[in-house]
C-alpha cells in the first residue's frame, strides 16, 4: 500500500499589511462589478460626480456667484420643454437644469467635506479610546452615547438653527452629528484587534506599538469604515437637503433642497417641475451610494448571507 | 433574574444620558445667543425683563444657570415660545396629540406592510417577488421624505383631487369634543361618522409619506432575517419531525426571523420622529414637527430646547424598551455585555 | 442480530426496513452538475445498525437526507433511483417476545395491502408493504417523518430551535403523530370539543387559540398539556437525562452539548420509529461525551428494536456499534459487509487506506499515514473508477471503466476490479504491487 508521510505545513498566514489588501482591492472590484444593483449604483455615481465636476462645461456658470441660481425675469415659471430651459424654470426665473447640475456640485462638496471631516475625527477619537482605554475610553464613549441618543436630523437641525442659517453651518452641523459613528466603529475594531492573537505575534517579533497600529490595526479597521463612508456620502446629502428644505440654507442657492422648497409654492397651481427634478436628484444620489455601500458591505463583511 | 438585572442596569444609565443631553442642549443655546431669550416675549416691559433676569439668575455663573433651567424643565416651566406666542408648556399637549396620531398611524402602516412584504419576499428567495421587495426596500431607504411627500401631493392632491391638506376640515373638527387629542379616537368616542372619515381622509397621505421609508427598512430586515432563518438546521429538523410546511414556516422560521426585525422596528421609531418635521411642513399638519421647523427659522429657542429634550428622552426610552424586548425574545442574548 | 449473510448488493431483501435502489441525486451549480450521489444501492435490515462511512463530500449526508426528502430540490435534482421503506410492526404471534415466525426479532414487516402477501407490482414482488419515499405525496410523507423514520442531526446546537423550550419542541412530535392517544389520555370523553381536537393536532388558528384561553375550554386544554408533559418527560427519561421535568422547561442553549444531543435522541425516538437516521451525531461533541452518547444509542436501539443508519467519517466509532458497514466514496458505495469482516479483511483500496490512516499503536511514533491525492471533483465525473487517481493498484482498465458493486462472498460486496474481474480480457490490478 503506497503511503506518504503526511506533511503539514505550519499555517502561517501572516498578512503583510497593506500590500495584500491592495491585491484584495482588485478582487473586490471584480466582485462589485458582478452584482447588477451595485453596478447600477456605480454608474449613477460616476454620472453624478461627472456632472458635478464638469458643471462649468455643461452649463454656463452664473455670475457673479455660480452657486446662486440665475434669474431670468423674462422666463418665469416656464414648463419643461421651453427652448433654453429643458426642465423648466422656477418662480424666480431660475433654470431648473442649472439647479440640477450645479446642485450636484454643491452636494459633492458637502458630502466630501463632511465625510472626510467625520472620518478623521472619528478615527482619532476612536483610536484614542480603543488604545488607551480606561477612564478616557469611558468618558469618550459616554459622550458618543449621548450624541447617539439624539435623533440625527433633529440634532443637526438644532445645531444649524443655533449657528444660523447658512450652507456652511449645515456642513458644520452634519459633521458634528456624524462623527460618532466612525469613532464607535474604529474603537470597536481597535479593541477587537488588540485582543486578537496576531497582534501578540507581531509584538513577539518586535514590532513597536505604532507599527502594529499602522500595519495591522488600521488596514483591518478600514473595511467597515469604507462601507459606512460610502453610505454616508449618500445620507449626508439626504439630510443636508432636508435641512435646506426646511430653510436653513441661503435662499437662491443652487442646491437641491432649496429648490424643492421653493418649488412648493407653485404646486397648487400645477407647476410640478421646480420641485420634482431637484428632488429626483437627491433620491438618485442617495440611492446610488446606498446601492454601492450595500454591495460593498455584502462583499467585505464575512457574515454574508449563506448561499446554499 | 437576568432580565430584571439588565433592565435595572439600563434604567440606571438613563438619567446619565438624559443629563448629558440636557448639557448639550444647554450649551447650544449659550452659543446661540441671549440666555434669557427663552423666557422673554415681545410685550414685556423693561421692568419685567429685569425681573426675569433676576429670577432666572442670569448674572449667576453658568452651572447655576444650568441648574435653574434644568429645574424649570422638571417643574414645567419650559419657557416662552415666540412662534406660538404662549408658554411652551401650554401649547405642547395639543401639538403632541397631532404628531402622535401621525406617527402611530405611520408606524402601524410601516410595521404591517414591512413585515408582510419582507415575509413575502424572503420566502420566495431570488424569485420575482423577492427582487421586487429588494428594489422597494433599497429605494425606500434612499427616498427623501420631502420629495416623496411632494410627489404624492402632486399626484393625489393636485392631479386627482383626492386627499386634502392639513389635519382636518375646521368645521367638522370643532363639531366634536377632543378628550384624547387624537382625532380618530375622539371621533370614535363621539360616534361621529363624518368626523371619523374626515380624520382618516386627512391622515392618509401624510401617514403613507412618513411610513414609506420605515416600511422599506422593516421589509428589508424581515426579508434578510427570514432568508437566514430558513437556512438554519432547526428548520430542516422541524420538517424532519413531520410538521406541515405552514407550521414550520410560521412557528420555526418566521417567529425566529421576527426577533432581529423587532430591533429594527424599535429603531425606526427614531426615523419616524425625525420624519414628522418634514411631513408636517409639507402637509401643513399642526404638530410638534412643524412647530419646531418654525422655531428653527425664527430663533425660538425655548421651543427648540424643549423639542430636542422631549424627542431625545422619548428616543432613549423606546430604545430601552426595544432592547429589553429583544433580550426577552432571544434567550441566547448575553444580557448587557 | 445474527442473520444468514445475504448477497451484499441485493435490495428488497426479505426483512429490509429500507432499500436504496440506484439512488442518484445531483446538484445544479454555477460550475456544472455535481453528481453528489451517483448510483447507490444498499438495504437496511430490520433491527440492524448500518454504518455509512466516508470522508466529507462523499455523499453520505445527501443520501441520509434523501430518506426524508430533506434535500432542497432546486438546486438538488432527483436524477434517478428510488428509496423504499417497509414499515414493520410487532409480531402478532409472540407479541414481540421472539418466535420462529419472526425469527426471534419480535417484529414482522407489514403485509402489502394490495396483494395480501402474495407478491405484486406495488410491493416489488416481495409481498410486504412497500412505500416509495421518493414519490410519496407530501401529506403521507409527513406521517412518516418523525414517526416511522426519524433523524438526529450533527450539531444539536443548530438543530434545536433556540427560541423554544425543550418541552415544546418534543411536544410537537406528539401533537403531530399521537393526537388520538393524547386526547384519550386526557380523558376528554368520546366526542371532545372540535377546538380541542384541532389544538391537539396543533392546527389551531389564532382566534381558536384565544378562545382556548377562556375558562370552559381552558381546563380541558390544561389537561391535554399535562398529558403532553408526561409524555415528554418519559421520552426524556429514557435517554437518561436527570431531572426531566426541570430540563423540559429549559431552552437549548442552557444545556450542555451532550444533553442537547440526548434531547434530540429523545425527540427522534418519541414515536418509536422503525428507522433512525443518525447523521454524525457525535461529531460536535467532546470525546468523553461521545462514548456515552454512542452507548446510549446502542442501548435505545436494542430496546426499541429500530434499525439505525449511522453516518460517520470516523471508522473507529462505527466499529463500536454497527453490525454492517458501507463505505462510500465520491457518490457511490465501494464496499459493504459485516463490520468485523470489513475490519479484518478490507477489500477495496480506499477502505484499506482509511483503516491504515486510523492512528493506532501499530504506527511508529511521529508518522501519520494519509491517502495521497484529494477527492475527485464530482462535476461530470469521468467514466473511470473514481478512485483511480489515488489508487496504488490501478491498471489500465481502472482508468476506463467504473467497477460495479458486486458480491465476493458471504455478503461482503466490493466495487473493485481486484476482486471482481470484468468480463473482458484485461490486465487485472493486484495487491502485490506494493510501493513503500
Amino acid at each position: 500500500m503506497a503511503v506518504e508521510p503526511a506533511v503539514r505545513e505550519p499555517a502561517v498566514a501572516f498578512a503583510g499589511g497593506l500590500g495584500i489588501r491592495l491585491r484584495r482591492f482588485g478582487e473586490i472590484s471584480r466582485e462589485v462589478l458582478r452584482n447588477p444593483t451595485t453596478l447600477i449604483g456605480l454608474i449613477l455615481i460616476v454620472g453624478m460626480i461627472g456632472m458635478a465636476v464638469f458643471a462649468p462645461l455643461l452649463i454656463e456658470p452664473n455670475t457673479p456667484n455660480p452657486n446662486q441660481m440665475p434669474r431670468d425675469w423674462g422666463a418665469l415659471n416656464e414648463p419643461p420643454g421651453t427652448p433654453g430651459h429643458v426642465l423648466g424654470t422656477t418662480q424666480q426665473g431660475g433654470d431648473v437644469l442649472y439647479g440640477v447640475i450645479w446642485g450636484a456640485r454643491t452636494s459633492l462638496r458637502l458630502s466630501l467635506i463632511v465625510v472626510s471631516l467625520t472620518v478623521v475625527i472619528g478615527l482619532i477619537v476612536g483610536s484614542l479610546a480603543g488604545f488607551l482605554g480606561g477612564r478616557l475610553d469611558e468618558l469618550l464613549m459616554r459622550l458618543v452615547d449621548v450624541f447617539l441618543s439624539i435623533p440625527e436630523l433633529i440634532f443637526a437641525l438644532a445645531i444649524a438653527a443655533v449657528l444660523g442659517p447658512s450652507f456652511g453651518n449645515i456642513i458644520l452641523a452634519l459633521a458634528a452629528v456624524f462623527w460618532v459613528k466612525y469613532a464607535r466603529i474604529i474603537r470597536g475594531q481597535v479593541i477587537h484587534i488588540k485582543q486578537n492573537e496576531y497582534v501578540d505575534a507581531a509584538r513577539v517579533i518586535g514590532d513597536s506599538g505604532f507599527r502594529i497600529y499602522m500595519k495591522d490595526v488600521l488596514p483591518n479597521s478600514i473595511t467597515p469604515v469604507i462601507v459606512q463612508a460610502t453610505l454616508d456620502m449618500g445620507n449626508v446629502v439626504l439630510i443636508g437637503a432636508t435641512l435646506s428644505f426646511i430653510g436653513l440654507a441661503e435662499a437662491g442657492l443652487a442646491e437641491w433642497g432649496v429648490l424643492v422648497s421653493q418649488g412648493q409654492a407653485g404646486i397648487s397651481a400645477g407647476r410640478w417641475w421646480a420641485s420634482t427634478f431637484p428632488g429626483l436628484m437627491v433620491f438618485l444620489w442617495a440611492l446610488a451610494f446606498n446601492l454601492v455601500g450595500d454591495g460593498l458591505r455584502d462583499i467585505l463583511d464575512p457574515r454574508t448571507e449563506s448561499r446554499r | 433574574m437576568q432580565i430584571r438585572d439588565y433592565v435595572l442596569r439600563r434604567l440606571m444609565v438613563l438619567p446619565v444620558l438624559i443629563i448629558g443631553t440636557s448639557l448639550i442642549v444647554f450649551t447650544l443655546t449659550r452659543v446661540g445667543g441671549s440666555p434669557i431669550a427663552i423666557y422673554l416675549s415681545h410685550e414685556m416691559t423693561p421692568e419685567e425683563v429685569a425681573e426675569i433676569e433676576e429670577r432666572y439668575g442670569l448674572d449667576e455663573p453658568l452651572p447655576v444657570q444650568y441648574l435653574t433651567w434644568a429645574g424649570g424643565m422638571l417643574t414645567g416651566d419650559w419657557g416662552w415660545s415666540g412662534v406660538a406666542a404662549a408658554p411652551v408648556r401650554q401649547v405642547f399637549p395639543n401639538k403632541l396629540g397631532a404628531t402622535l396620531e401621525l406617527a402611530v398611524a405611520a408606524g402601524i402602516v410601516a410595521v404591517a406592510m414591512g413585515i408582510g412584504l419582507g415575509t413575502y419576499g424572503g420566502s420566495r428567495r431570488d424569485r420575482l417577488p423577492d427582487h421586487l421587495t429588494r428594489v422597494f426596500s433599497i429605494s425606500g431607504a434612499a427616498m427623501p421624505i420631502f420629495w416623496f411627500g411632494i410627489l404624492l401631493l402632486i399626484v393625489f392632491w393636485v392631479g386627482l383631487g383626492w386627499a386634502p391638506i392639513g389635519r382636518s376640515n375646521a368645521d367638522v373638527f370643532s363639531s366634536i369634543t377632543h378628550p384624547t387629542g387624537l382625532y380618530i379616537i375622539d371621533a370614535l368616542l363621539a360616534g361621529n361618522w363624518t368626523a371619523l372619515v374626515d380624520a382618516i381622509w386627512h391622515l392618509l397621505l401624510p401617514a403613507v409619506t412618513l411610513g414609506f421609508g420605515t416600511t422599506a427598512l422593516i421589509a428589508r430586515m424581515m426579508r434578510s432575517s427570514l432568508v437566514e432563518t430558513l437556512s438554519e438546521e432547526y428548520v430542516d429538523a422541524a420538517r424532519a419531525k413531520g410538521l406541515p410546511e405552514k407550521l414550520v414556516l410560521r412557528r420555526h422560521a418566521r417567529r425566529n426571523a421576527l426577533i432581529p426585525t423587532v430591533t429594527v422596528i424599535g429603531l425606526s421609531f427614531g426615523f419616524l420622529l425625525q420624519g414628522t418635521v418634514v411631513v408636517e411642513i409639507i402637509f401643513r399638519w399642526p404638530g410638534l414637527g412643524r412647530w419646531m421647523a418654525d422655531a428653527v427659522l425664527r430663533g425660538d429657542q425655548a421651543t427648540i430646547m424643549a423639542y430636542v429634550m422631549f424627542t431625545s428622552v422619548l428616543f432613549l426610552l423606546v430604545n430601552l424598551a426595544v432592547d429589553v424586548m429583544y433580550a426577552y425574545l432571544d434567550r441566547r442574548v448575553v444580557l448587557g455585555s | 442480530m445474527a442473520h444468514a449473510p445475504e448477497p451484499a448488493g441485493q435490495t428488497h431483501a426479505a426483512d429490509a426496513v429500507a432499500s436504496v435502489v440506484g439512488l442518484k441525486v445531483h446538484f445544479e451549480s454555477r460550475a456544472g452538475r455535481v453528481h453528489a450521489v451517483d448510483g447507490v444501492n444498499f438495504d437496511i435490515r430490520d433491527g440492524e445498525t448500518l454504518g455509512l462511512v466516508g470522508e466529507t463530500g462523499c455523499g453520505k449526508t445527501v443520501t441520509a437526507r434523501s430518506f426524508l426528502r430533506l434535500v432542497p430540490m432546486p438546486p438538488g435534482i432527483h436524477a434517478g433511483g428510488s428509496l423504499y421503506f417497509h414499515p414493520h410492526q410487532r409480531c402478532s404471534h409472540c407479541l414481540g417476545a421472539g418466535c420462529a415466525v419472526c425469527e426471534g426479532t419480535g417484529r414482522l414487516p407489514v403485509t402489502c395491502s394490495a396483494c395480501g402477501g402474495e407478491g405484486c407490482r406495488a410491493c416489488g414482488e416481495t409481498g410486504v408493504k412497500t412505500i416509495d419515499l421518493s414519490t410519496l405525496p407530501e401529506k403521507e410523507l409527513r406521517d412518516i417523518r418523525g414517526n416511522r423514520i426519524a433523524m438526529i442531526f450533527q450539531d444539536p446546537a443548530k438543530a434545536l430551535n433556540p427560541a423554544m423550550t425543550v418541552r415544546n419542541q418534543i411536544a410537537e412530535v406528539f401533537y403531530q403523530h399521537r393526537t388520538q392517544e393524547v386526547l384519550e389520555r386526557a380523558r376528554l370523553g368520546t366526542r371532545p370539543n372540535p377546538l380541542l381536537r384541532r389544538h391537539a393536532a396543533q392546527r389551531s388558528r389564532l382566534i381558536e387559540r384565544a378562545l382556548l384561553a377562556l375558562p370552559p375550554l381552558r381546563m380541558q386544554r390544561k389537561r391535554v398539556e399535562r398529558v403532553i408533559d408526561d409524555m415528554v418527560a418519559s421520552a426524556l427519561a429514557e435517554t437518561q437525562i436527570p431531572n426531566p421535568s426541570k430540563v423540559m422547561e429549559r431552552y437549548p442553549h442552557e444545556l450542555s452539548g451532550g444533553m442537547k444531543q440526548r434531547v434530540m435522541i429523545a425527540q427522534a425516538l418519541a414515536c418509536n420509529p422503525d428507522l433512525l437516521i443518525a447523521d454524525e451525531p457525535t461529531t460536535a461533541l467532546d470525546v468523553t461525551v461521545q462514548a456515552r452518547i454512542i452507548e446510549l444509542i446502542k442501548e435505545l436501539q436494542s430496546r426499541h428494536k429500530s434499525a439505525v443508519l449511522y453516518i460517520s467519517h470516523d471508522l473507529s466509532l462505527v466499529r463500536r456499534i454497527c453490525n454492517r458497514v458501507a463505505v462510500m466514496y465520491a457518490g457511490r458505495i465501494v464496499e459493504i459487509g459485516l463490520t468485523e469482516e470489513i475490519f479484518a479483511n478490507p477489500l477495496h483500496p480506499y477502505t484499506r487506506g482509511l483503516l491504515a490512516a486510523i492512528p493506532g499503536r501499530s504506527h511508529d511514533r511521529g508518522q501519520l499515514v494519509a491517502i495521497k491525492g484529494t477527492v475527485l471533483e464530482l462535476i461530470d465525473p469521468p467514466p473511470s473508477c473514481r478512485f483511480v487517481e489515488r489508487c496504488s493498484y490501478a491498471v489500465a482498465v481502472c482508468a476506463e471503466v467504473d467497477p460495479e458493486l458486486e458480491d465476493t462472498h458471504d455478503g461482503h460486496g466490493v466495487a473493485c476490479f481486484i476482486h471482481n474481474p470484468p468480463d473482458m480480457a484485461v490486465e487485472l490490478p493486484s495487491f502485490s504491487k506494493l510501493t513503500s
